[in-house]
């Protein structure tokens, strides 16, 4: 067993859980956008083992679900019609990572739809839905955290070296920034685009939305580590035997924030990702049929469905996992931040 | 013989955030000649520290250089621009800190810190600076370099770090040295065998040094002359012998008479209180019009409040400004 220890077991847990999303197409059963009208609503199926006359299957079973009598939106289970889940089961087209053209699923039915988180209006099946809404959703906080923390990165050095008057006019903008009630500063930036976009289009719209307005905290953060290391006596030594802005940047300063920016990632991508539920969940993010965890949510302003169906609430739970794993990284990376590590490089002299 | 660096009518001063400006040198004169060691004396506050700066003009954001030239191989530093001031840095100039575990990086191994010193000045492929640095290093630590190479900082005792210092400061084959406290912060054994290797790389490369000290005696034997540097103004300058065996001018007199006596002297002798020089040295902030040193000196004259007094000729390489010569 290989010991893990501190922020390492909780990158680990992070990466397992973004390796499920991006890898949606193979534990998705079906395609996101894939219909089934007479099951709207569906809550989610039962797997059995145990037959109704008490024998004991080793594959895993569920019944077919149908319409109760006299019912347009109650289903009751078919005890006649028992359908085995099939594991590593070929069926839609998947770009495996975008990449690599796939059939094969991990698991599904042959004889009909399996609903294991239940289907939404249009008999689409919930699972198949959080799982690729997931992929746009955290693509969206990582892609905006970079973008936000590249902006702060660039704006913090800049103004914790160079010092001066360009120091205090960056850092009142980012006082500015951080005063700004920053979910109608998205609404206002947001209603400045167009409106009726490609999904692409909007994705990258939302990304550099939320990518533009969060700079302001990692740049104050940076500039703090930056202005001290600045003075240290060994970069003044270091200028002494004539070393450039750009080395001294590049192998005394900028390593020093290391650590600070790590941990504002940490922080930066789930609140990114919940930024970009929130523009979904108000219409402005992803337009359908792409699903993403805020339009899933969205649907839940009907009240209709906010009463009856408390699987379409699962999409909020999906973040959960997530947002632990990134705040669990977050602290696990700051208490490790004071202890520098030494790392040793295989063979020939080690510098 | 034509001197190699040459500082004429030097003032800096230091700016606070209020605007209120302390001088810190204040019309400093002096030459260093090829091959020669100069060593500056001065107590803390002297402007010693400001001053090793200042000649590579690397001084803090709050410090400004009102006016002089410095001129070194045939170029003025105070008019060089940024970039043609890190070509001089390093490579014509070696700079040695007086805090060796400060002045090199934690976590870079010391060889990488060398080496560094080299790729900033020299495009040899990396092989060959690693060659270098090797050599480097055997000059400092002639039995272990390449052990010494592969240690971190924290590895070293203050002794290594002060020769890894001065490794990187000959890295580059410069004309001359600033030594700024080098061995303040180490033990008397230490600070002799850093001194003994200062003297042997002095001849070697036939450098010019700059010696900067708070201690008289380090620089009996060492220094060819000697400038006292007394609250931003140089009040005595010379020949070693001259100026540390018989001082001209009250302070170093009095800087002289405070010095600790020797283990080689008889025990009677050290029983004695040690001698300080009353008073405390100027708030250079506060305008003075007559001789700094005036309100501790036990020679002053009516004139010495007045006036500053003229820097007097002794002989053609000895220099006192005190009013107790000339007219």
């Amino acid at each position: 067993m290989i010991q893990l220890s501190g922020w390492k077991r909780w990158l680990l847990a992070i990466v397992v859980l973004h390796g499920i999303v991006a890898c949606a197409g193979f534990f998705a059963p079906y395609d996101p956008t894939e219909q089934d009208r007479e099951h709207p609503y569906l809550p989610p199926m039962r797997i059995h083992l145990v037959d109704t006359q008490g024998h004991f299957h080793f594959r895993p079973f569920f019944y077919a679900e149908q319409l109760r009598v006299g019912s347009f939106d109650q289903f009751e289970e078919h005890s006649q019609q028992a359908i085995p889940l099939r594991f590593f089961v070929t069926g839609a087209r998947y770009d495996l990572l975008g990449l690599l053209p796939f059939r094969t699923h991990l698991f599904g039915a042959e004889a009909s739809r399996v609903y294991l988180l239940g289907s939404d209006a249009y008999g689409r099946d919930q699972l198949s839905r959080i799982l690729y809404g997931g992929q746009i959703s955290l693509l969206a906080g990582m892609l905006g955290a970079g973008l936000t923390l590249l902006i702060g990165v660039l704006i913090g050095a800049t103004a914790g070296y160079l010092g001066g008057w360009r120091d205090g006019l960056l850092m009142r903008v980012a006082e500015l920034f951080m005063a700004l009630p920053w979910l109608y500063l998205l609404f206002a930036l947001r209603a400045f685009l167009p409106l009726s976009v490609s999904p692409v289009q909007a994705f990258f719209l939302i990304i550099l939305v939320i990518g533009a307005v969060g700079w302001a905290r990692p740049a104050r953060l940076v500039r703090g580590v930056v202005l001290s290391a600045r003075e240290r006596d060994f970069v003044r030594a270091a200028r002494g035997f004539g070393a450039t802005d750009s080395y001294l940047l590049r192998r005394h300063i900028l390593p020093e924030t290391s650590s600070v920016i790590l941990t504002q990632a940490a922080i930066l991508v789930p609140q990114f990702v919940l930024a970009e539920m929130t523009l979904s969940f108000l219409g402005l993010g992803v337009p359908e049929p792409v699903p993403s965890w805020g339009s899933l949510l969205a649907s839940l302003q009907q009240y209709s469905v906010l009463v009856s169906y408390w699987w379409m609430y699962l999409p909020a739970l999906a973040i959960v996992p997530f947002f632990l794993g990134y705040l669990g990284l977050a602290s696990a990376l700051q208490q490790d931040a004071g202890t520098e590590k030494i790392v040793r490089t295989a063979g020939g002299s080690r510098w | 013989m034509i001197s190699l660096l040459q500082v004429q009518d030097l003032h800096v001063a230091y700016i606070s955030g209020a605007g209120k400006v302390s001088p810190a040198l204040e019309g400093v004169s002096f030459d260093v000649l090829p091959g020669e060691t100069l060593g500056v004396l001065g107590e803390s506050g002297s402007g010693k520290s400001t001053l090793a700066l200042a000649l590579v003009r690397l001084l803090p954001g709050n410090a400004e250089i009102q006016k002089g030239a410095i001129q070194f191989e045939g170029q003025d530093l105070l008019r060089a621009r940024p970039r043609a001031l890190e070509r001089v840095r390093g490579a014509r100039i070696g700079l040695v800190f007086q805090e060796p575990s400060l002045a090199l990086h934690p976590t870079i191994r010391i060889g990488k810190q060398v080496s560094d010193v080299l790729a900033a000045h020299e495009a040899a492929s990396r092989a060959a600076r690693h060659q270098k640095t090797l050599q480097l290093l055997r000059e400092v630590f002639p039995a272990d370099a390449s052990r010494i190479a592969d240690s971190y900082p924290h590895q070293l005792s203050g002794g290594q770090q002060q020769r890894v210092l001065i490794a990187q400061a000959i890295a580059c084959g410069p004309s001359l040295i600033i030594a700024d406290e080098p061995t303040a912060s180490l033990d008397p054994t230490t600070q002799q065998e850093i001194l003994e290797l200062f003297r042997m790389l002095r001849e070697k490369f036939n450098l010019s040094l700059i010696l900067i000290t708070h201690n008289p005696p380090l620089l009996a034997g060492l220094a060819d002359r000697v400038l006292v540097l007394y609250a931003g103004k140089v009040v005595e300058i010379g020949p070693t012998e001259q100026v540390l065996g018989s001082p001209q001018h009250p302070y170093t007199h009095a800087l002289m008479q405070s010095v600790p006596p020797g283990l080689d002297e008889p025990a009677k002798d050290r029983k004695s209180r040690l001698r300080v020089i009353p008073g405390e040295a100027p708030n250079l902030a506060v305008l003075m019009n007559g001789c700094r040193f005036e309100s501790r000196c036990t020679d002053r004259m009516e004139q010495c409040a007045e006036r500053e007094p003229p820097a007097v000729a002794m002989s053609e390489v000895h220099a006192v400004s005190c009013f107790k010569y000339g007219e």
